[in-house]
């Protein structure tokens, strides 16, 4: 960019014409678009480098052409599409033109963008270019990506269509570096609202779900390991000073697993949230974080629609937990979580502090009601039925067990104990409340999820009545908020009623007022572009 | 930011349960008795037809397609006497749709939610003049409501009404994609 695109006015008024991605974005998107082949085709690929090994005529130097081959022909193909990737802002309008054997072109209003992405990964530092990404009210599904533009160019974009967004009086400037120190990057007139200590990110590590996944994706390597070991061991002579006891040999081998477990689990919190900083700046929420890949996301608070504060098992026992901020489009529960708008390494006071600060009078939150115990029978047969079915698996594979008439007593007994556990602690999890403007639904077995939400961000609800519930006057209310389906279970049929009428109330009265606010605005805005 | 909090009379708001709901489409029924027929009608079949090398198997299997044509026959019944229940509402500012039998669901759609209408129609619906209107809110990955059993002429008029309230209601962010 020129020196006229350096200063933050000067790139506003350098994309009104039509840009191009960084050169440098050919080989980026080479890097990602291979990695992402490798990642989707794996066994594919792996199945052709073990039939080419089987093949005596193709040697070193044919695999080696036709890699050149393909690494020239991707060139070729990532260099064509830079040619043919163009965006420009019209106004408060991202043009886009892309495409390589398909032109395309998408226009993303300011007033239309939920959430901007920047992501910069280390191999980028040294030229200054950035991922940039942008999310409209259409979801997840909606985002467009730039690949690969200058850091100037990713704030002026920031700056222009995040201030054209709805209630954006109090917008400020976008920070000038990501590579720097957060103190040190953080624009004149934002403040910090939480940043991330040392201690606090080892215990997200330890208590976050990624401890799990890390087992998950560990696991098939169990299996070559305890081969290793098998031939290895006698050999290594280690007999000598393990434990003689089996018992304690085995107890030995689950502390290790855990141990590196947990080191794993807080070394992938290191990479993802090391600096974490939230940044407060007016109506928009911007958080920076990362060890060698920096990300920036920018949240704008008109857009947010519901907040979860999520507890895992651990996390419950250590008192630690973490704030996803929910908009529109996003998926329930904690897939891809990690791609959202993520507060780590909280106590449940810092929680309640942000929630407030985010939302004034949502922090206070009341004391949950639980829903009818005859949700806990309910549960308890779903989950007995849920074992049955299990153990029936199990026998059909295994065979029937030599077990006397009481062992099989025992058996059903146990089951039936297990299931009744397990119903009681989700019937203690499933709470809900209402204070003032604002929803709290608390679901969960071991771990726990709160929903905290205005009621007027209600997208749709469903009342819903079995034959039973019909016969106990009872009634479940789903509710379909931003981030999924909500449901409380077995309410009190008139207090379903209730709540519902006051939730479409909240939704409609919300509206109007909404309407009488924006209809002048929006009638202005097209009068001059009319006239333009 | 100021923070209001306001009280308001839970006797003052409008009442789910007090809105007049319409009855859909009388034709509904036997539509949708029809296409549950034709899916247990596949079901029988195919259990009839599995070819099963246990001659012990091979025995049971005219009553296992028994038992699978029953149970469709049930299944049509039901879906019969549930199709006939099936009512909704349109109010100033949402939209009521109920259906069930042993598990009645109510759903309600605000209005200023919705992001576009869809009308559809399949072979057997068309021989029964009958149209589905598919809701859609933001964000959603499908449609939030689909109001089944109405007559082609109702479902237009009802579609317009919505297409109406969405022109009125202020622009909801949409992105746009067009060819150059």
């Amino acid at each position: 960019m020129s020196e006229e695109g350096d200063s933050p006015a000067g790139a506003e008024r350098v994309l009104a014409d039509w840009q191009r991605l960084s050169p440098w974005a050919v080989g980026l998107m080479l890097v990602t678009a291979g990695l992402s082949l490798v990642r989707q085709h794996l066994p594919l690929l792996l199945a052709a480098v073990a039939g080419l090994t089987l093949v005596e005529r193709i040697g070193w130097r044919e695999v080696g052409g036709a890699a050149a081959l393909l690494l020239l022909l991707g060139g070729a193909l990532c260099l064509l599409y830079y040619r043919r990737f163009r965006f420009r802002l019209d106004g408060d309008v991202l043009v886009i033109q892309k495409g390589l054997f398909e032109h395309r072109e998408f226009k993303v209003a300011a007033r239309h963008v939920q959430h901007i992405a920047v992501h910069q990964p280390l191999y980028l530092r040294p030229f200054d270019v950035v991922q940039w990404q942008v999310e409209t009210l259409a979801g997840e599904a909606s985002r467009i990506e730039l690949p690969g533009i200058r850091r100037g160019q990713s704030d002026a974009l920031g700056r222009r269509l995040q201030a054209d967004g709805p209630d954006s009086g109090r917008v400020e400037a976008l920070s000038e570096g990501l590579a720097g120190e957060p103190d040190a990057s953080a624009p004149p007139g934002s403040r910090v609202r939480y940043a991330l200590t040392p201690g606090a990110l080892m215990l997200h590590g330890l208590t976050s779900r990624s401890i799990y996944v890390i087992a998950a994706v560990l696991s098939p390597l169990v299996r070559p390991l305890e081969r290793w070991l098998h031939d290895r061991l006698p050999q290594l002579d280690l007999l000598a000073w393990l434990p003689a006891s089996p018992l304690v040999a085995v107890s030995l081998g689950l502390v290790a697993v855990l141990l590196v477990l947990a080191v794993l689990a807080v070394l992938a919190a290191w990479w993802r949230f090391h600096g974490y900083v939230l940044r407060d700046e007016g109506e928009r929420q911007v958080q920076v974080s990362g060890l060698f890949h920096r990300q920036e996301q920018a949240l704008s608070l008109a857009r947010l629609q519901v907040v979860e504060w999520v507890q895992t098992g651990l996390g419950r026992l250590l008192g630690r937990g973490y704030l996803v901020c929910h908009q529109f489009g996003s998926l329930g529960g904690g897939a891809d979580e990690s791609r959202r708008f993520l507060v780590p390494g909280l106590t449940l006071n810092e929680s309640e502090r942000l929630i407030g600060e985010l939302w004034p009078g949502g922090d206070r939150v009341p004391p949950l009601s639980r829903v009818s115990r005859l949700y806990w029978r309910v549960l308890w047969l779903r989950i007995l039925l849920g074992l049955g079915a299990g153990v029936t698996v199990l026998i059909l594979l295994v065979g029937v067990p030599p077990l006397p008439l009481w062992g099989w007593a025992l058996l059903s007994a146990g089951l039936a104990g297990l299931a009744g556990v397990a119903a009681e602690l989700r019937w203690r999890a499933l709470g809900w409340g209402r204070r003032g403007d604002y929803l709290y639904v608390r679901q969960g077995l071991w771990g726990q999820r709160t929903s905290v939400f205005p009621l007027s961000h209600l997208i749709s609800l469903t009342l819903r009545q079995s034959w039973l519930q019909r016969r106990r006057s009872l009634a479940s209310l789903e509710l379909q908020v931003a981030n999924g389906r909500l449901t409380l279970p077995f309410l009190e049929a008139s207090l379903a009623r209730e709540l519902a009428d006051r939730l479409l109330a909240s939704v409609e009265g919300a509206t109007v007022e909404s309407a009488t606010r924006t209809f002048p605005e929006t009638r202005r805005r097209s009068a001059c572009a009319a006239r333009r | 930011m100021t923070f209001h909090n306001e009280a308001i009379d839970p006797e003052a708001l409008p009442s789910l349960a007090a809105v007049p709901l319409t009855p859909v489409s009388p034709r509904l029924a036997p539509c949708q008795a029809i296409l549950l027929l034709v899916r247990w009608l596949v079901v029988t079949a195919m259990v009839l037809l599995f070819p099963v090398r246990d001659e012990a198997l091979a025995l049971w299997q005219p009553w296992l397609a028994a038992t699978a044509g029953g149970l469709g026959l049930i299944s049509v019944a039901l879906g019969w006497v549930e199709a006939r229940r099936r009512a909704y509402g349109l109010r100033e500012h949402d939209l009521i749709y109920r259906r069930g039998l042993l598990v009645r669901r109510t759903q309600v759609l605000p209005l200023v939610r919705l992001q576009h209408v869809e009308s559809l129609s399949n072979p057997v619906e068309r021989a029964f003049g009958l149209v589905r209107l598919a809701c859609f809110t933001a964000g959603g990955r499908g449609a939030d409501l689909v109001l089944e059993g109405l007559p082609a002429p109702r479902a237009e008029a009802v579609k317009q009404h919505l297409l109406a309230r969405l022109s009125a209601a202020p622009p909801e962010p949409r992105q746009t994609e067009e060819a150059p």
